[in-house]
């Protein structure tokens, strides 16, 4: 492979991780300079297109003046117990986060982490326990939408209608965050005829459009290539950096070191 | 030298090894290379060094300047700003203190010092 060869393969890679147009740019500038002065091979100074790229886009990521001091209290809940029949999946659990947070829940299956974000989002009801949330919320369930009839800027549309958004701010908001994720075409597709990865990714930009104060993700990623889910955890720490509260159910643990808090459900349910 | 344990050291002080490098006058990113390289910390490949500039940029500890290179791509060169600065001081003192417990730890635990050790 030559340096040109190995300098566009770069680019395509920085732009499958979402690396923005001017930072991926002199990412590739400083290689090729770095190349030409240093007359060595790229794959024995940078290793593999997709590799540096992963270490480029995790250098910028870097949260910039993330203070460790946390912004307004935005959701607490507090002693949150839920049963099911005669079993208990909940059995007093706390979660605070503030403004500027990530908190991620985790545990087995059937260890009650979906049961306490929808109780979290008010679409069910706690059998003891408080939740308190101050700001806007919103919820990304993990079935994926299905108003089928709709198309993605339809859905961008109505969704901001509810926030106040017009029509063109709403489809513009859209459209950008689903670049973000990777889906460049505006696509004119019916929800029902995307593939199960975009449908998610439908839902996902939905419940970021309207800009909440508290952001609730059930496992937001189903169907994601790797691009798209290192793109993902991007935005989500820039929606932190930018002040959101997020509440992340996940059971990929690979990113855990990244967040706020973890809240391991596991025990809880044995 | 053991290159894993070379390795692991380095990915802790890299960054402040740079910061002190730029301390003197701006530099780019071959000749940070070249100037590590010849201080004796060894090769570092370019697929190490950038994404530490990146980083030192992103944080603000540096700032950049692009110049044409003459015959050959434009380089990017990196100068310490005051937060760079300051880091370089507080952090360097760090490091001093702890690699002179690690010596004097490492040191007391040296062979000179075992003659006599039953075993």
């Amino acid at each position: 492979m030559t340096d040109e060869a190995w300098l566009s393969a770069l680019a395509a890679e920085l732009r499958r991780r979402g690396v923005g147009e001017e930072p991926g740019r002199a990412a590739l500038a400083d290689a090729a300079s770095h190349l030409h002065d240093s007359g060595e091979d790229p794959w024995s100074a940078f290793g593999p297109p997709e590799r540096y790229a992963d270490a480029v886009a995790e250098s910028l990521r870097v949260a910039v003046g993330h203070s460790s001091s946390p912004g307004p209290l935005r959701l607490k809940a507090t002693g949150i117990r839920k049963r099911y029949g005669r079993r208990e999946v909940l059995r007093g659990v706390d979660l605070t986060v503030h403004a500027g947070q990530i908190a991620a829940i985790v545990g087995a299956n059937g260890s009650g982490k979906s049961t306490l974000l929808r109780i979290c989002a008010g679409l069910a009801s706690p059998d003891a326990g408080r939740v308190t949330i101050h700001g806007s919320v919103s919820y990304c369930p993990q079935e994926v939408s299905r108003t089928a009839v709709l198309r993605p800027d339809e859905h961008y549309m109505l969704i901001g209608a509810g926030a106040g958004l017009s029509r063109p701010a709403a489809r513009r908001t859209g459209r950008a965050w689903a670049s973000r994720l990777g889906w460049n075409d505006p696509d004119p597709a019916l929800a029902r005829h995307l593939s199960g990865g975009t449908r998610q990714k439908l839902n996902l930009v939905m419940s970021a459009l309207t800009e909440p104060d508290v952001l609730l993700l059930d496992e937001p990623y189903q169907g994601f290539d790797r691009g798209t889910y290192v793109s993902f955890w991007d935005e989500l720490w820039r929606l932190r950096d930018a002040g959101t509260a997020i509440v992340v159910v996940t059971h990929l643990l690979n990113q855990l070191d990244r967040v706020d808090h973890v809240l391991d459900l596991t025990e809880a349910a044995a | 030298m053991d290159q894993d344990r070379r390795n692991q050291w380095l990915r802790g002080v890299l960054d402040l090894c740079v910061l002190a490098l730029l301390a003197d006058r701006e530099s780019y990113g071959y000749e940070l290379a070249q100037s590590l390289e010849s201080a004796g910390i060894g090769h570092i490949q370019g697929g190490t060094l950038y994404p530490v500039l990146l980083r030192l940029q992103k944080t603000g500890l540096v700032t950049t300047r692009w110049q044409d290179g003459g015959s050959g791509p434009a380089r990017k060169y990196y100068r310490l700003t005051p937060e760079g600065e300051a880091a370089l001081s507080r952090d360097g003192q760090d490091w001093q203190t702890f690699a002179g417990i690690v010596t004097a730890l490492v040191g007391a635990g040296g062979p000179q010092h075992r003659e006599g050790v039953p075993s």
